[in-house]
């Protein structure tokens, strides 16, 4: 038996791992527009950020209330130029409006969390001499502080922005979440039908069938920020791929959509900036090639990603069926519905080597491995329970580095290795997975959750064995998460979340029999956390 | 001669009557734009059979505060283009009153008729933010004050009376009172 090779890599893994498990995703909830049609959070949200179907169709209308929106407006919006302008276009500038206040919401988060006892077996992964990072029993941490402005600037252009300012209260680790305009229901200009064709643009959250950015969790969807990573253990057969995109990410592009998130059809297609590599824009420039903001693709490539979904209204009566909400006998509430989507993401992950060309000149190798995610997902909901779910298949070329006499170079490619001259395919990186949740609204301030994440990466196991990744046990990586959540004040959230985690491991043996790495003695680091959350 | 002077003993008699048997409530109650009514031992017949109607729009209750006799019917309007709900989860804290009138579209009424006294909470169960008032009073003796809290109500009949002041977010006040002519009763509520 030998001990796994300890590495600072391993440390960082964890350490990763436990804040992408414990920490939630970005979400929000538009205390903006709570003040300026003063009206409660809750016309738009059940349990804030979740959107009801109310709140979906003041979404998909750009921020506004479906019909008749200036009647419900209490602050009503600056005029940047009299609607009479029209007529005087193109010798005036067309008429808009802002918001008559400042649409800012604020949000803040905090966390308790009490970890298990294993949570001090990853002391033996840090090297001799170095002292592992104290994970405590308990601990009070603070969360972010995020600044969030929406609203619609006349003649259906929405807007929104997104940013946090603090994150781990460090002020450093904060950014740009989504910011983008919205030309919303384009489509009138083509003469086509109403709310069949908008427009986004900028940077936002991918059209997912459902929300990583503004879920109701503390903890977001494991399969939304799986990556693909190829194995590079040398002990398996290697693969040459590192696509660090993951479907959380917010993408830069343009999107194309149309129909409703409440009933009936809804696509959307966006055509987005490649960054499979990880690259970050801001320091991705050029002395030689100027950009007034750096470069965020790093590939000519576009990805495309795209979905399409019906929701089936249940109710009979065809005037409640085809109604943003349906008329229930105690007054109007979700639909009952059944959901059905699936969704497409194409890209082309470039990565770019240092070797040479058959001749033996120095070159720059480009291997681009075209990619997809494929999945569908299905929302039903009945009453005061929503049971919803995803499936996601992920698939990566895999282009092996050659040498000059066509044998596959060890990865990962270094000076110590041959130098590569070509590439050849190989057996594809691929994996699973996807989650179940089901919400249940005991009182309109009450809400029960039960959750199973899985994802099946093959890849995974085995970079962790490698001591590249953090450590998994198993192929596949089950996690178990009921919670409850509890609304003090419409926009006041006590959140509770238990994660039954995957089984890990810090023991890597040889299998005696196979000769290959294995890793025994599993055990959970489980985590029970409990947030505060308020948006004003 | 004799049926003339007959007549003018007569209706001079009813209004020596009306004198003397009926007179007015006036007050002030603290803060203004409340509500005073008066309960009375002995039955008092419904004297209105026409609707009332309150109406939602603007995602807000019109009027906010309504004051009604005992057996009136308020016609509930949708004035919005979204929907809305009405329900009162009590009659002056009789959880046993609870009553939800249902959803219906924008134009559209649904009636219902008040045979129980008291103050109803009007709710909208989709936008938590909405309230409104109907103050059912158990007689036709009621007033809603001015913006400085005065009030009066006139031809009340002589006798025995309690007189309730009720504003938004206060304790009702009650009071006994003998109405004798004109009375006053005035209210500080908490």
């Amino acid at each position: 038996m030998r001990t796994n090779s300890i590495s600072n890599r391993y440390r960082l893994g964890c350490i990763c791992l436990l804040f992408f498990l414990v920490f939630p995703s970005v979400s929000h909830a538009i205390p903006a527009f709570a003040r300026q049609y003063q009206t409660s959070c809750a016309t738009c949200h059940s349990d804030f950020p979740k959107l009801n179907d109310f709140g979906k169709a003041f979404k998909d209308a750009g921020f506004k209330f479906p019909t008749d929106d200036e009647g419900f407006l209490k602050v009503p919006p600056v005029l940047l130029g009299a609607p009479a302008q029209k007529d005087l276009f193109p010798k005036a500038i067309w008429p808009g409006t802002i918001p008559g206040m400042p649409p800012i919401g604020l949000r803040m988060n905090t966390f308790f969390q009490k970890t298990s006892g294993n949570r001090g077996k990853f002391d033996a992964l840090v090297p001799p001499g170095t002292v592992a990072p104290f994970i405590p029993k308990t601990d009070f941490s603070t969360g972010l502080f995020s600044i969030f402005t929406a609203g619609n600037f006349g003649s259906d252009i929405a807007f929104w922005v997104d940013s946090d300012f603090n994150v781990g209260g460090d002020n450093t680790a904060g950014g740009l979440g989504d910011g983008y305009l919205k030309f919303v229901n384009i489509g009138r200009l083509l003469k086509m039908k109403k709310d069949s064709l908008s427009l986004r643009v900028g940077r936002f959250e991918l059209d997912l069938p459902f929300s990583q950015a503004r879920n109701i969790n503390i903890s977001g969807y494991d399969i939304f920020d799986q990556a693909n990573l190829g194995n590079i253990n040398p002990a398996f057969t290697q693969k040459n791929v590192n696509n660090q995109l993951t479907m959380a990410d917010a993408m830069n592009g343009i999107e194309f959509s149309g129909g409703h998130q409440y009933g009936g059809y809804h696509y959307s297609i966006a055509f987005i900036d490649q960054n499979t590599s990880g690259l970050n824009q801001a320091s991705n420039n050029s002395d030689f090639v100027p950009s007034p903001a750096g470069f965020a693709s790093d590939s000519n490539f576009k990805d495309i990603y795209a979905r399409v979904s019906y929701r089936f209204n249940l109710e009979r009566d065809p005037a409640s069926r085809n109604a943003v909400q349906a008329a229930g006998a105690s007054g109007p509430r979700d639909h009952t519905y059944i959901n059905l989507g699936s969704y497409y993401f194409y890209g082309r992950s470039v990565q770019r080597f240092s070797g040479e060309t058959l001749l033996g000149d120095p070159a720059v190798l480009t291997v681009r491995e075209p990619f997809y995610r494929a999945g569908g997902d299905f929302s039903v909901n009945y009453r005061a329970l929503n049971v919803y779910g995803l499936f996601m298949y992920g698939h990566d070329v895999n282009q092996l580095p050659i040498d000059s006499t066509g044998t596959p170079v060890p990865l990962p490619l270094d000076p110590a290795t041959p130098t590569a001259t070509g590439f050849l395919h190989g057996q594809p990186a691929t994996f699973t997975g996807g989650f179940v949740q089901a919400d249940y609204l005991i009182h309109p301030w009450l809400m029960a959750i039960m959750r199973w994440d899985a994802v099946n990466s093959g890849e995974d196991k085995l970079n962790s064995l490698a001591g590249a990744a953090p450590l998994t046990f198993h192929t596949t990586r089950n996690r178990f998460t009921p919670g409850i959540q509890f609304l003090i004040h419409a926009n006041i959230k006590a959140s509770f979340e238990y994660q039954f985690r995957p089984q890990q491991s810090v023991t890597i043996i040889t299998n005696p029999i196979t000769g290959l790495p294995s890793s025994i003695e599993p055990f959970r680091t489980n985590t029970a956390v409990v947030a505060l959350e308020w948006v004003y | 001669m004799k049926t003339k002077y007959v007549l003018l003993v007569s209706v001079l008699a009813l209004v020596t009557a009306q004198m003397s048997f009926a007179g007015s409530l006036k007050g002030k109650v603290a803060p203004g734009k409340s509500v005073v009514y008066l309960e009375s031992a002995a039955p008092v017949p419904v004297t209105t059979d026409k609707p009332v109607t309150m109406d939602q729009k603007g995602l807000s209750f019109q009027p906010h505060v309504m004051v009604i006799q005992l057996g009136t019917t308020v016609e509930f309007l949708n004035s919005d283009k979204v929907q809305h709900n009405v329900f009162w989860p009590s009659i002056s804290g009789d959880k046993k009153k609870t009553h939800n009138m249902g959803t219906w579209p924008q134009g559209q009424k649904k009636a219902f008729k008040f045979n129980d006294p008291g103050v109803v909470t009007l709710l909208c169960n989709v936008h938590p933010e909405m309230a409104g008032y109907i103050i059912v009073s158990p007689t036709p003796y009621f007033a809603e004050t001015d913006a400085n809290g005065a009030y009066s109500i006139a031809n009340v009949p002589d006798g025995q009376y309690t007189v309730n002041a009720w504003h938004e977010g206060k304790k009702i006040s009650s009071k006994k009172i003998t109405v004798t002519g004109d009375t006053s009763a005035d209210f500080t509520l908490q």
